[in-house]
């Protein structure tokens, strides 16, 4: 009995969006505000648009920020868009994001919310 | 209670997807690379930011300065500001051309830094990477914009008064660039080799102060020569700006790091120092050199001459100086990093048309930031230099003056002067990214906020003292003399992260818009005082924090110290020791 109980948790997907540095706090804010719980940010460097936009291409920042937000499953289409429209994609240079699936996460899961959801699921529904 | 799964929901207010794939924009093999169409408002956000973070950038520093000169003007002083609208264009010129030049520096000029601090050190023997670091360090000089602000302001200078200062500002101004580069470019070599072989800074800095101020001793009892001193120290303060310390910094951190020396955390630090001591050397020999090859008759019927002679011919007009100005600051400097990189390195640039974007931004930066610089910065700086004065003495253009009491109008005069030199320090950049690393440095004992204040405050009180020995005439050396000797002492005292930092922090914080407005003023103050000269406010203003940021330092580590010590007989109580050191 004296195992150590891990909570995972499934039905989680992983929103990835590069965007130029910068711009990751308004995407993360945008995100917060559509119901994400957390973001991790880390920087990087970017190539193949500044070639391509000619003498626009010294606006483009080649320093990056990676925002990497994990989502539940109901919640993925709602953020995505949100973020896609809060870091203006549909310029060109802006960035690119896409969704990962993941197969299982594991963090703390505040105990208040564990009761509520084991409660829930010892009612017939 | 009705419920609605919150995933329905969001299907619902979904906005409309469009499905492609990517299979079909990848078909048919390897695209060419072709160029991308924009709307308006892809052109329009692709730009606002750009333009927008990099022009307010400059706005933050120049616009409340500006603002403080005018408002003290024109409710201290009750004086209008003369020409005002000339000024407000010759601000906007400043803000658009520093711009444009920090813009083109990174991107036209950082490149050739970073190629040659890494592939050079690789390819070339160790007295010939020197050799090329000392070059660059006089093309770096010759590059900086405030370096500018000594002709501008050589025009003020009175010729019967000071003739040897005269004769340095006005027709050796070249040869004066010049020492302060040669200063510059041996400051970069010792530097280097600092680098490389890990040398202490303490005992560089006793062996750098030995000549200077024994050259101070020399030229002191010199009646005109000590005329000289002021310029002699200012043009220190001048060299370190914006071009120099990344440029030489690159350069000096790459071929430490090609040796495989790089990674101390004070690598970096030092460069500067060197660099803000050994132009004074250069110019007080300089000052020599001139002392014992011409009198000061000779000067002075030259110049008349000249004067009468009317010497506003069309290259000494505008805009046609600021473009001879702007040219002669760039072109030698870019000409020699290409030949560095073509010649000596056989290297190609990877970005060429990027870099060529940015030499045509530092070049048009440059010369728009020289209109501004001599219509915006050293015209305000020399009116309210000017008026200053007349707050307790009589001042010619001025109706009215004295306003106040001597002992008031004094007051009035150094407190503007104390509140200039905080506010401008405080605003510099530069020293934002300094506080930053020392609180890295020192584990976060000495705090960033601990830094800035301390640098400010050092400035502050330098840019008083600075007009105080103005007002009393005191000569520049009583003041340097126990400055310098005050901090060799606490240099003594204080551990070697301090020190590198302390020294370092003089340089840092004389931007290229604090620089030409101080200049100006003290002119403009020292003309309406009749002063003999109104150099030297800058050199206080170095010294200044050389003694704070010290002080500053060894207070941090006596209460760190006994923090510690109270922490190990407290050992019962371990919820405290979470709370740091914090100063």
């Amino acid at each position: 009995m004296s195992k150590r109980e891990i909570i995972v948790l499934t039905d989680v997907t992983l929103i990835t969006c590069v965007v130029q540095r910068g711009v990751a706090d308004k995407i993360v804010k945008a995100a917060y505000a559509a119901g994400a719980q957390g973001a991790t940010v880390h920087f990087a460097k970017g190539m193949g648009i500044r070639e391509r936009l000619g003498l626009l291409g010294v606006a483009v920042e080649v320093e990056k920020e990676v925002v990497q937000i994990v989502v539940s499953e109901d919640q993925v289409e709602h953020i995505f868009e949100t973020m896609y429209l809060a870091g203006e994609l549909n310029t060109p240079g802006m960035g690119i994001m896409y969704i990962t699936p993941l197969e299982k996460a594991a963090t703390y899961v505040p105990p208040e919310v564990l009761a509520r959801l084991e409660a829930r699921s010892e009612e017939p529904s | 209670m009705s419920q609605i799964r919150y995933g329905e929901f969001l299907r619902g207010m979904r906005s409309r997807q469009t499905v492609v794939s990517y299979n079909e924009l990848t078909r048919g093999g390897p695209a060419p690379q072709q160029k991308l169409k924009l709307r308006a408002i892809d052109v329009e956000r692709l730009l606002a930011p750009y333009l927008g973070t990099r022009f307010y950038e400059q706005v933050r520093t120049v616009v409340p300065l500006a603002l403080y000169l005018m408002l003290f003007q024109l409710l201290i002083l009750r004086q209008d500001v003369a020409d005002i609208w000339v000024i407000v264009a010759g601000f906007g010129a400043v803000i658009i051309g520093l711009m444009l030049f920090m813009e083109g520096l990174k991107l036209g000029m950082m490149p050739f830094a970073e190629i040659i601090g890494n592939k050079l050190p690789k390819k070339s023997a160790l007295p010939v990477v020197l050799f090329i670091v000392f070059l660059l360090g006089i093309g770096v000089t010759l590059a900086e914009p405030a370096i500018g602000a000594l002709q501008a302001v050589g025009s003020i200078v009175e010729v019967t008064r000071a003739p040897y200062l005269y004769e340095l500002l006005n027709n050796r101004a070249g040869t004066l660039v010049l020492v302060v580069g040669i200063g510059v470019g041996c400051a970069a070599v010792l530097g280097t080799i600092r680098f490389l072989r890990g040398w202490s800074l303490k005992p560089l800095i006793f062996a750098a102060l030995v000549p200077t101020l024994g050259l101070v001793l020399y030229i002191m009892w010199d009646p005109e020569l000590s005329k000289t001193l002021g310029l002699a120290w200012d043009s220190g303060a001048v060299t370190t700006g914006p071009v120099t310390v990344p440029l030489v910094l690159a350069l000096g951190i790459g071929i430490a790091s090609a040796a495989g020396k790089g990674s101390s955390s004070l690598s970096g630090f030092g460069i500067v120092t060197l660099a803000s001591l050994f132009p004074i050397v250069g110019v007080m020999l300089l000052s020599l050199y001139v002392g014992a090859t011409t009198d000061t008759q000779t000067i002075i019927a030259t110049a008349q001459a000249a004067q009468q002679a009317g010497d506003a011919t069309w290259l000494t007009r505008t805009p046609v100086a600021e473009i001879i100005g702007g040219i002669r600051a760039i072109v030698p400097l870019m000409a020699f990093l290409f030949l560095i990189l073509f010649a000596v390195l056989r290297e190609k640039l990877a970005e060429a048309g990027i870099v060529t974007y940015g030499i045509t931004l530092a070049l048009i930066g440059m010369i728009v930031f020289n209109v501004g610089l001599t219509y915006g910065l050293a015209k305000l700086g020399s009116q309210s230099g000017g008026l200053v004065a007349g707050a307790f003495a009589e001042v010619g253009v001025m109706p009215g003056s004295p306003l106040y009491s001597v002992g008031v109008g004094v007051m009035i005069a150094l407190v503007f002067a104390w509140a200039l030199g905080f506010g401008a320090t405080l605003a510099e950049p530069a020293l934002n990214a300094l506080g930053l690393t020392v609180e890295n440095l020192t584990n976060g004992a000495f705090k960033k906020r601990t830094l800035m204040y301390a640098v400010s405050v050092g400035v502050a009180f330098g840019i008083a003292v600075g007009i105080l020995k103005i007002v009393l005439d005191i000569p520049l050396a009583w003041l340097i003399l126990p400055g310098y000797a005050a901090a060799v002492l606490l240099t003594i005292l204080s551990s070697e992260e301090f020190v590198n930092v302390a020294w370092d922090s003089a340089g840092v914080t004389t931007g290229p818009v604090t620089v030409p407005l101080v200049l100006a003023m003290g002119l403009g103050f020292g003309n309406a005082v009749d002063a003999i000269e109104g150099f030297g406010i800058l050199s206080m203003a170095s010294i200044g924090p050389i003694l704070t940021v010290m002080a500053t330092g060894l207070w941090v580590q006596r209460t760190a110290a006994r923090r510690a010590a109270l922490r190990g007989r407290e050992a019962e109580q371990p919820a405290r020791q979470g709370q740091g050191v914090a100063a």
